[in-house]
């Protein structure tokens, strides 16, 4: 990210900022502080010299903050003036604000002192940055599958999911090796080896219902079968938002065609049902012929009513 | 350079110490920096003041003795400077740890960990083991998030270009009221001011930046506007009967408010937000959803299937 603030004025910052983390944490390490601060050793040991530097009017050691580092470890006195850190921007209150807001959607509903402790701590925050209470996220992911998926990776242990297939639209029951969380575009994913399917997959964590912890042989295969892509050349006949998003299109024009490579027929049949008269699949044609048959078949049904 | 941030840290602790207004005088001559002509100390000093400004700290001007026409002095309030939040107790810091946490990479993720720096020099210990929740990831709004906060806070006017259902960009002209998360993506409500009415606008549709200028004066959030129940529930009292097979559309299901068991089939009551998505969603479901009601649903599915047959003949 490009800094908001010219070079003196950001190091001003991180000098304020410094002494009360280092009158709260005397001895710590000068590279700690370096990490924590996000510059490295020489910029941080610069950083103290010039603090090391300032004080109140006068400049007399008797004045002057009292720094000692040159062992590596930071200790700081004579700097109560500055010992209490900053008050928060009013976007350090925002990401907060927000932050918490999450996490109480994280929080099981029996915890009501924790509840009740984010609440006003929100209303405090919300209040030092004249914020209205107009901000909210919420999670979507079930709190037990999270906290067995983190309990399945922090111990290296198998999972039984219970899983939405959105596509297939089924719910399996797989046993799985999770691997890793991984995210794309936006969503975050489970990837991991799935018994069930004797093959590895990745799992939205968001269409996982239930999640419990259990025992598996760890040996899983190093290679994974490769998945056949198919491809599938799609007409627009009327440009909606809702064919650009579902088919990441940026460009749609009428009466033109593109390509779409997709691992599941299943997925292209329900996508071009779901997008009506928007569009024509072109190709494969056992695809296009299913399509033909299934809208005729539903279309009975709702003239013989 | 580093004489600059020097002098800067310098006057924020002599104004921070002071008791009383500090004159420019008393500034020039005993704290340390600046130098030269007194118009090039005028110069520095105003440039300081500007400068700590921005960096978010209070500096006031008032009167060394208000029954004489003094000269103007300065001081900063420490309790203004510092972080304010009262008595805190180690679990209330770990809990705001783990809210900053909670945006890692994403859109505030610098200045959330900047708050947390700070959080952790008030010097409570936390531990946010005891904490039972595992939060995830807030999804990356952009710089976009920070431009809408802001006019959140300020009321201001947000104009941008939005790409509608049928994929043409307008411009809207929205006093924006609240900002939320769901599903991984970032909605922005607000007052619609064409319409003036409520509107919700998921982020990423919205194309190019955002231009920010002052709002309408004296405006006000309607009463009995809550950001929670924008999304998840719909100003409309239309309802869809929709049949669905057993075991089958759990997507269609999570949106139902009532199920009713028909043996084969059960017969689900959604409410209606947005016709065209809800009639794509039963169509995704082929023939193992059937819209009973209302007749305006049911045509639009017929119509689409009608299209379907003949483009795919």
């Amino acid at each position: 990210m490009v800094s908001k603030f010219s070079a003196p004025l950001e190091r001003t910052a991180r000098l304020l900022d410094l002494v009360p983390y280092i009158s709260s944490h005397q001895g710590v390490s000068l590279k700690e502080l370096a990490k924590l601060f996000k510059v490295d050793e020489s910029q941080m040991t610069s950083d103290l010299t010039t603090l090391w530097m300032c004080g109140l009017p006068g400049y007399t050691p008797l004045e002057l903050m009292d720094l000692n580092f040159e062992s590596g470890f930071v200790t700081i006195h004579n700097a109560e003036t500055l010992s209490k850190p900053r008050a928060i921007t009013f976007e350090e209150g925002v990401a907060l604000v927000l932050g918490l807001d999450l996490l109480r959607s994280a929080i099981s509903p029996d915890r009501s002192d924790l509840l009740e402790r984010i609440e006003l701590l929100s209303q405090r925050l919300a209040g030092l940055i004249k914020l209205p209470s107009a901000l909210s996220a919420t999670s979507v992911v079930n709190q037990e599958v999270s906290g067995a998926i983190a309990d399945a990776l922090k111990s290296r242990m198998g999972l039984q999911i219970t899983y939405h297939s959105l596509y297939r639209d089924e719910i399996s029951t797989r046993i799985i090796f999770p691997i890793e969380i991984v995210e794309s575009e936006g969503q975050l994913y489970l990837s991991s080896y799935c018994y069930t399917a004797s093959d590895f997959r990745e799992f939205r964590i968001d269409r996982i219902q239930g999640a419990a912890v259990q025992v598996v042989q760890r040996e899983i295969p190093k290679k994974s079968v490769q998945q056949s892509r198919y491809t599938c050349t799609i007409k627009v006949l009327t440009p909606t938002r809702a064919v650009a998003e579902r088919f990441k299109q940026s460009e749609l024009q009428v009466n033109t065609a593109f390509d779409f490579e997709t691992y599941s027929f299943q997925w292209i049949e329900r996508s071009i049902m779901a997008s009506g008269r928007a569009l024509s699949l072109q190709s494969p044609p056992d695809v296009r012929n299913s399509i033909a048959v299934m809208a005729q078949t539903m279309l009975d049904r709702y003239k013989a009513r | 350079m580093s004489r600059k941030s020097e002098r800067l840290v310098n006057l924020t602790i002599a104004l921070l110490a002071t008791k009383r207004y500090l004159t420019k005088t008393e500034i020039f001559t005993s704290i340390e920096g600046y130098e030269g002509t007194p118009e090039t100390k005028e110069r520095m000093f105003e440039r300081d003041k500007d400068d700590l400004r921005s960096l978010g700290i209070d500096i006031e001007v008032g009167s060394f003795d208000p029954l004489f026409n003094d000269e103007a002095g300065y001081k900063i309030k420490q309790e203004k400077y510092q972080f304010e939040l009262g008595d805190i107790s180690s679990i209330e810091v770990s809990l705001l740890s783990l809210a900053a946490q909670a945006w890692q990479e994403a859109s505030f993720g610098d200045v959330a960990q900047k708050a947390l720096l700070k959080l952790r020099s008030i010097g409570i210990p936390s531990d946010e083991l005891s904490i039972p929740a595992t939060v995830h990831k807030l999804n990356d709004g952009g710089q976009d998030l920070s431009v809408i906060t802001k006019a959140i806070a300020q009321s201001q006017r947000l104009a941008f270009a939005y790409l509608d259902s049928s994929l043409s960009v307008k411009m809207r002209s929205v006093v924006p009221i609240a900002l939320s998360t769901r599903n991984s993506f970032w909605y922005l409500s607000g007052i619609d001011q064409e319409i003036q009415a409520i509107r919700t606008f998921r982020v990423d549709r919205i194309s190019g930046s955002i231009a920010a200028s002052d709002g309408p004066r004296d405006f006000e959030t309607p009463p009995g506007f809550d950001s929670s129940k924008t999304l998840s529930e719909s100003p409309t009292h239309d309802f869809a009967m929709i049949d669905v097979r057993v075991g089958k559309a759990s997507s269609l299901r999570t949106l139902a408010i009532s199920t009713q068991s028909v043996g084969e089939w059960d017969q689900i009551t959604i409410p209606i937000l947005n016709l065209d998505s809800l009639s794509s969603m039963v169509l995704w479901h082929g023939p193992d959803a059937f819209v009973q009601e209302p007749a305006e649903l049911r045509d639009l599915v017929v119509e689409h299937l009608i299209a379907l047959v003949e483009n795919h003949g």
